[in-house]
């Protein structure tokens, strides 16, 4: 019991200590694939360290919403982080139906995040609560129509349980794992607002859809924003490596192994996306989230019918 | 393994119904051709015969080499412009397609409890041949109406495979032949109505007259 709460614990921080790491490796390697030298590795605690040290200063028609929805924001990432499996070390929470509670956690981060900026009062970042709710509406099906099947696979409702009984000696598994991992990389690049969706270093305040919620906030609520979204990225990384835990046979070592080569695959992927693709126009987007879905609802038919 | 390839069918299907190249459609196809062939060089895997590897080796011909070329022929020929003009919303033509798989899946479980079939590659062909329907239904070009017909028959074969794993052999080749005629003919009248009309949209034929 001791040993697992040290484990739990542990992974807790590494997510919490290598989420900036995992982003500026991202924007590294973008740079690199468009042929620019990039910031260094180590920008994003750079710019944390900066934004920490400045004095924050909240709008004048902002209410009470506004000054603890930074803090919800990162507190609610920092429990979606300790549910998650890092390599074979069993999570600090982790109970039956717990799949529920880490979406939804998820869920209450963003509607804080919504409601903070419509306290503001500034109508782009009205425009932009809009968006992030109406993309949220579609891209929630997604994260249970592939969890949702994993599940019933498995026969477990909890993140840790079902990662560890699934075995990958079928063949169909392997074609789960590739079409679900399509869906949930298709999931992480709109929930982060990563690049066909949502350009994260766009400045124009009419095509932002994530950046510009935070347009009006500064010092430590930008850093905890910030930081937050960082974890954000790291908690999707995570899940989709998951998916490729049964390869490693139940070893701890493997585990750890396949969990770096997964973050830095991910990593290598997610810049080559942000780099050949190019952004879709608003309207198409739902169309993304329900192509999505639609492979979510695929995989759920084929596992109720091969069963 | 032929439920994996089903899968990776009804894969192309999604794709096709979030498209907007017509180059996009022929590369599916290209791809449903193979997973085709596929699926038919299977089962001579295990015992092998001369007579029954002609119809793969026919399909990967036409349906991988010959008609996806022929139809790029006829796209660079007539200069036909990359959109593929819906008469519908691309997503609600999405959302009706993913509710017309979810019926199918459900349809063919209750017909799997009174005969003896495969569901998922009976489901997959049948979707495949109701999507293709949509795909001439919903879809303002000529040549996107040819490719649709062409999945359609995609469909119908897999649909055959998952019912009797053993096809009369003239059947198969019989439908091959069809194919290859219709997506000549379909060649042949796009030229003719090229020099008549400028567009090669359906609306046009609308206004047709002697």
């Amino acid at each position: 019991m001791g040993l697992g709460l040290l484990q739990g614990i542990v992974s807790v921080l590494v997510v919490l200590g290598l989420s900036p790491l995992f982003a500026g490796l991202v924007n590294k390697l973008k740079a690199i694939l468009t042929g620019r030298i990039g910031a260094p590795l180590l920008q994003p605690y750079y710019e944390m360290q900066r934004l920490f040290r400045k004095e924050t200063i909240n709008a004048i028609g902002s209410s009470f919403i506004s000054r603890i929805s930074p803090l919800v924001n990162l507190v609610t990432m920092i429990i979606a982080a300790a549910m998650l499996p890092v390599g074979f070390w069993k999570p600090v929470i982790s109970f039956d139906g717990d799949i529920i509670l880490f979406a939804y956690i998820l869920g209450l981060s963003r509607f804080f995040q919504i409601l903070a900026a419509m306290d503001i009062g500034s109508s782009f970042e009205g425009m932009g609560a809009a968006r992030e709710a109406t993309f949220a509406l579609f891209a929630e099906p997604i994260f249970f129509f592939s969890f949702g099947s994993i599940s019933f696979i498995s026969g477990y409702t909890s993140l840790y349980m079902i990662l560890h009984s699934i075995q990958h000696q079928n063949i169909s598994y392997e074609v789960f794992i590739v079409i679900c991992s399509i869906s949930v990389f298709m999931l992480a690049v709109t929930e982060c607002s990563r690049m066909p969706v949502d350009d994260p270093n766009t400045h124009l305040e009419l095509t932002m859809i994530h950046e510009v919620m935070i347009l009006d906030n500064s010092g430590l609520d930008l850093f905890l924003y910030q930081y937050s979204g960082y974890i954000k990225l790291f908690i999707y990384a995570i899940l989709e490596i998951s998916f490729f835990y049964p390869f490693s046979g139940q070893g701890y070592l493997l585990g750890i192994i396949i969990f770096i080569t997964g973050s830095l695959v991910l990593a290598t992927a997610l810049g080559v996306v942000e780099t050949i693709a190019s952004r879709y126009k608003m309207k198409n987007i739902p169309q993304y989230l329900l192509f999505a879905t639609a492979i979510g609802i695929l995989n759920l038919l084929i596992y109720t019918f091969t069963r | 393994m032929e439920n994996v390839l089903s899968i990776l069918f009804c894969l192309s299907l999604f794709y096709l119904s979030v498209t907007s190249r017509v180059k996009a459609y022929v590369t599916v196809l290209r791809v449903q051709g193979i997973i085709l062939t596929i699926l038919l060089v299977i089962p001579f895997l295990s015992h092998f015969s001369v007579y029954g590897i002609i119809i793969p080796a026919t399909m990967l011909i036409v349906k991988v080499i010959y008609i996806p070329r022929y139809i790029n022929k006829v796209i660079l020929d007539l200069d036909i412009k990359r959109r593929i003009e819906p008469t519908i919303q691309q997503m609600v033509f999405l959302a009706l397609v993913i509710a017309t798989i979810v019926i199918i899946f459900f349809a063919s479980q209750l017909l799997s409890k009174s005969t003896p079939l495969n569901v998922i590659p009976f489901a997959s062909g049948f979707s495949a041949i109701a999507i293709g329907i949509y795909i001439i239904m919903f879809r303002k070009k000529l040549i996107v109406h040819v490719c649709g017909f062409l999945v359609l028959e995609n469909g119908i074969f897999l649909f055959g495979t998952s019912v009797a794993f053993e096809l009369p052999m003239l059947i198969e080749l019989g439908t091959l032949l069809d194919v290859f005629v219709v997506v000549f003919l379909m060649g042949i009248a796009l030229n003719r109505i090229s020099s008549t009309f400028e567009g090669f949209e359906v609306a046009h034929l609308g206004r047709l007259k002697d």
